[in-house]
């Protein structure tokens, strides 16, 4: 495509097209609470972290399936892994769990 | 000679099936424990969609019940079979010999205090839907006072892995947007928040609920779960939510919380179920032998269910399944 | 050369054997001297692997009075004597003792009985590796000169091997039925401790027909003497000796040269590790050092997997701490991060472990291994002061799991009310974490940021007391925050003072309640007796069918990493079992996770915690 320089700033639409369909599949396999969320936002409500700077499982599930995983892992930078989240969850995920697996996967990618 | 039939229930599903039944000619027996008829609906001050009053209707079901002999304050001691026929006893003395038996056992409403975090029986104004109810029917309630803001929290002990419950109670989005315009009308200059995860508007009239909820009254709908309450000195609670859609963490403070307890298989019912080795589901509600044709016949021959007793349901729901039991079980006896 | 005054032999006994050799003492001597080396190399490996400092530390406890008595009564009383079994299992704590502490005296006999009537021997070039284990081979009793101190040893000689030949008795009869000894699960014995289990079983019945068989040349007492009149009875004169003193010295050579690579390492390496604990030393690393000390302590006798609150269900045995050992033994890293992984860290393994393996300790540096690189920022985190300094105060830290269970809360700040107590809530609109679920999971670098953040906020508070609600908390705040001059306190322990010092009365009312001692309360800080006091003074205190150190974790732990929800619940049901085994009206607790893990699950008895119990009961003047 010819670029004709209107693309100065990337454009904010999600591109599911663009997404790495691998990456989310290996980290639904990981914890299948990237999967199971029904996005309620008690995480995000709840948080300990989230008092102080942006934190929540919630938004960073939706990154990870719009294809935006560092905004996933500023999301989740400030956890303490206190696991408030994990216990108002109601449907049951392991979101520690959730968030160690999310920051091995693309810590260092 | 007539043939006898249990019910066992005597909630709506109970009453309607015992009037249809007695209409047809059999010999009803209709067994509560409490000491009165009605069920929940007993309890409750107007229904969804319209707000109609419950009372008259109720009236106008337990009327219908004819020569039906109703025993209250009576529960199954034992229920089993006898050949063809059952044999049942009762707490009151009483036993009986029938030909068919109906299940009407509904559902109990969902402790709220279970959800610890939205401390019901803790704070002073935290209450439930069938409190809300309750203070309608009676016009008393200390915990309610004038409130200047009101939340309403949906889905309380449903699609809830924690408390147990998976499955939506499919009525509280209703109530809740019932009483939540109920509320606004008894305290005008309030402000109403309904606190939903998704907000399930599937009846006929429903969706008009809704616009009338948010054109009328002004009622503010907020897209997040309350995770948690916190109670200040001058007793305000302190509620904590996401607003998902802004996707911002929400607080508000509030002078009465108003919690949407969800359904649960009715614990009695349950008893009974076991004595004659109905099936239950995961879910804890009694298995049917069909889940599209045959919603009212059970694997014991004889044995018939209706109503919440097999899963949520709403009013009109529960009087259907009342009245394809009645049919089911009179082409049943005439069979045999 | 052997000093010529000891060289004459004492008149009981008279050397039989010219030059006190015989070739079937070789087995034994090459499995001991193997044994030997291995345990130097990997004495030496420990040693090495360890910081300057915990070496320095253990050199120091090495030559400090105090800890080296402290060293010398904890080997005779767990290596030898397992008194730590004898308190839970007393029969099985006889098989052990029998085995050790018999073997041991009669290896200690045996080398006193050579000083004794033969001391020459106890030399290397005369025999010194061998001659004290086969004596009764090469000697002759004078019958000229039979003492009563000749008599006395045949007798304690034989007394010894009926004692440990009673508890391999035991050891036998528990391989096919151990429940029968009080367990449910056992570990099943890999090759190599087949064979050392084998020769074990063989060493002491052939030590007893070897000497029988000479008993009536080398002297013996009640088991040996009519034994030894037996075989003459069977065998007439015909003394076929030697082929079992040949047995008795392979079986020994075999157990020697499996040792090593079995769970009967622990008998040896169990001293160290004791010398170490006692050190003060910690475990760094999941497999260097101290850890490798544990690892080989292990004598995979299998009493954490009844201990193990996981195993409920049977699929989870696979995760007990043996298996984690073993694994880590066997270096096999996939296994071993899914089980270190899995652990609810309730410690009740620590606790009942009879070596006192730490494997919750070694999960957590497991997990460090691969977690503590991962990424975090905390910068925009700023405790919040509590509205300035308060000098002099307690303050209330309520944690964030308190939150979620606001009748906790509620009922803490009610009785600081009615005590009158100037206290400040320090994280009312909300605070940090206190940093325990970042060591649980292995972030320590994020931990100790966040550690430090609070211990800034309340150090400069100047409260004098800080009263937690959340045990998760008190742990990290006591072993890890270092307040000096902060009084660090459970509401438990607050509260039982108050009554004490008569600032709260409390009645007493009908209700029988059963304690659910939370992990990190109980085995974590040790505090027992402050809640069971509150219980006992408001009501009925019942037991529960574990309690104490053995109390069953309820299943919300925050411990594990990925023990699924539908997994904990059965935990949970597990440990709703265990308390209500006396049938009590309540369940009461004191940590937020327990009580609302517990009130998810319990449908008929109520749970409540302790702080609601105390604040309905004051009694009000």
């Amino acid at each position: 495509m010819m670029d004709f320089g209107f693309y100065l700033t990337p454009s904010s639409t999600i591109e599911l097209d663009k997404v790495d369909r691998k990456a989310v599949d290996d980290l639904a396999r990981a914890d299948s609470g990237f999967r199971t969320c029904i996005a309620c936002g008690s995480c995000t409500a709840s948080c300990t972290a989230g008092v102080f700077a942006e934190t929540s499982v919630r938004r960073a599930i939706l990154s990870v399936l719009n294809g935006r995983d560092e905004k996933a892992m500023d999301l989740l930078s400030s956890c303490m892994l206190c696991g408030k989240c994990m216990m108002v969850c109601p449907r049951g995920i392991n979101t520690r769990h959730l968030i160690l697996s999310l920051q091995k996967y693309y810590n260092g990618k | 000679m007539a043939k006898n039939i249990i019910v066992i229930g005597g909630g709506p599903a109970g009453l309607e099936a015992s009037a249809r039944l007695d209409a047809l000619g059999y010999n009803v027996f209709l067994v509560e424990k409490e000491t009165r008829l009605g069920g929940h609906l007993a309890r409750w001050d107007r229904l969804f969609p319209e707000g109609v009053p419950a009372a008259p209707v109720l009236e106008k079901l337990v009327s219908g019940t004819g020569n039906t002999k109703v025993m209250l304050e009576s529960e199954v001691l034992s229920l089993s079979r006898l050949g063809k026929s059952f044999r049942i006893s009762l707490t009151s003395g009483v036993s009986v010999i029938a030909d068919a038996v109906l299940m009407t056992t509904g559902f109990d409403l969902f402790d709220a205090s279970k959800k610890e975090e939205y401390g019901y029986g803790i704070y002073d104004h935290v209450v439930t839907n069938a409190d809300i109810e309750g203070y309608f029917r009676t016009g008393k309630d200390p915990r309610i006072g004038s409130p200047e803001r009101i939340g309403l929290v949906h889905c309380v002990g449903s699609r809830d892995e924690k408390a147990g419950c998976r499955n939506c109670s499919k009525v509280c989005c209703a109530t809740a947007v019932k009483q939540a315009c109920e509320l606004k009308a008894k305290f005008p200059s309030a402000t109403v928040y309904c606190f939903y995860m998704d907000l399930r508007m599937f009846g006929r009239g429903y969706e008009d609920l809704y616009l009338k909820a948010q054109k009328e009254y002004g009622i503010r709908f907020i897209r997040g779960r309350v995770s948690e309450v916190s109670e200040k000195i001058d007793k305000t609670l302190q509620v904590k939510a996401e607003d998902t859609l802004s996707s911002t963490p929400l607080k508000v403070s509030l002078d009465l919380l108003v919690l949407m307890a969800g359904m649960r298989p009715s614990e009695a019912g349950a008893k009974v179920g076991k004595m004659i080795r109905l099936g239950t589901g995961d879910d804890g509600y009694f298995n049917t032998s069909d889940g599209f044709t045959g919603m009212q016949a059970t694997s014991v021959p004889g044995l018939f269910v209706a109503g919440a007793s097999t899963g949520p349901k709403t009013l009109p729901d529960t009087l259907s399944e009342a009245r394809a039991a009645s049919a089911l079980i009179h082409e049943y006896l005439r069979e045999s | 050369m052997t000093p010529f005054h000891i060289l004459q032999v004492a008149p009981e006994v008279i050397d039989r054997v010219p030059g006190a050799y015989a070739h079937f003492v070789l087995p034994f001597c090459v499995g001991i001297v193997f044994c030997i080396c291995w345990l130097g190399v990997g004495l030496v490996r420990v040693l090495a692997n360890l910081s300057s400092s915990d070496r320095k530390a253990l050199l120091l406890s090495l030559i400090n009075p105090k800890t080296l008595w402290k060293d010398i009564k904890d080997i005779f009383c767990d290596c030898l004597l397992h008194l730590k079994i004898w308190q839970r299992k007393p029969l099985l704590g006889y098989m052990h003792s029998a085995i050790a502490f018999g073997w041991f005296l009669i290896i200690i006999l045996g080398h006193l009985e050579v000083w004794l009537f033969a001391p020459r021997h106890l030399y290397l070039d005369n025999g010194a590796l061998f001659y004290p284990i086969f004596y009764r081979y090469f000697i002759w009793v004078n019958p000229e000169h039979t003492t009563l101190r000749g008599s006395l040893f045949f007798f304690l000689m034989d007394l010894c091997l009926l004692y440990i030949l009673s508890g391999i008795g035991l050891a036998i009869f528990k391989r096919f039925r151990s429940r029968l000894l009080g367990m449910k699960h056992t570990t099943k014995p890999s090759l190599m401790d087949r064979v050392a289990l084998f020769s074990l079983w063989g060493i002491f019945p052939l030590r007893l027909l070897a000497e029988s068989f000479t008993a009536d040349l080398a002297g013996g007492s009640f088991l040996t003497l009519p034994a030894n009149a037996l075989l003459r009875f069977l065998f007439g004169n015909n003394l076929y000796y030697l082929p079992w003193w040949w047995a008795y010295s392979v079986c020994l050579g075999l157990f020697f040269v499996s040792l090593p690579f079995s769970r009967y390492m622990h008998i040896l390496t169990e001293p160290l590790l004791i010398l170490l604990r006692n050190a003060g030393i910690k475990v760094r690393h999941p497999r260097k050092g101290y850890a490798e000390a544990e690892i080989y302590a292990c004598s995979s006798c299998g009493l954490c997997i009844d201990a193990c609150p996981m195993n409920v269900q049977k699929k989870n045995l696979r995760f007990s701490s043996v298996y984690f050992i073993r694994f880590l033994r066997r270096h096999n890293e996939k296994k071993i991060n899914r089980i270190a992984d899995k652990c609810l860290q309730c410690g009740k393994c620590l606790a009942l472990c009879p070596v006192g393996v730490d494997s919750p300790a070694i999960r957590r540096r497991q997990r460090a291994a691969y977690n503590d690189v991962l990424p975090f920022d905390y910068s925009p985190l700023k405790a919040p002061a509590p509205q300035g300094a308060v000098p002099g105060k307690v303050m209330y830290f309520a944690g964030c799991m308190s939150h979620l269970t606001p009748r906790i809360i509620k009922a803490v700040l009610e009785v600081f009310r009615e005590a009158g107590e100037d206290f400040v809530f320090a994280d009312e609109n909300g605070g940090l974490c206190c940093g325990r679920p970042l060591l649980l999971a292995g972030k320590d670098r994020a931990a100790k940021t966040v550690i430090e953040a609070n211990r800034k906020m309340i150090m400069e508070s100047g409260c004098s007391t800080l009263v937690l609600s959340c045990p998760i908390c008190l742990k990290v705040f006591k072993e890890e925050y270092k307040l000096q001059g902060i009084e660090v306190l459970h509401y438990t322990e607050y509260m039982d003072r108050l009554v004490a010092q008569e600032r709260l009365t409390l009645k007493k009312g009908e209700g029988s309640y059963v304690y659910h001692d939370p992990c990190e309360l109980g085995r974590g800080c040790g505090i027992y007796d402050a809640p069971r006091r509150l219980v006992g003074s408001v009501g009925e205190l019942r037991k529960a069918e574990k309690e104490g150190d053995e109390s069953v974790c309820c299943g919300g732990s925050l411990g594990s990493l990925t023990l699924s929800y539908e997994d904990r619940k059965k935990i949970t049901a597990g440990a709703l079992d265990n308390l209500l085994a006396n049938h009590p009206d309540r369940i009461v607790t004191a940590c937020p996770l327990c009580l609302k893990t517990f009130s998810d699950a319990s449908s008929d008895v109520p749970v409540v915690d302790i702080a609601e119990l105390v604040a309905d009961s004051i009694t009000r003047t």
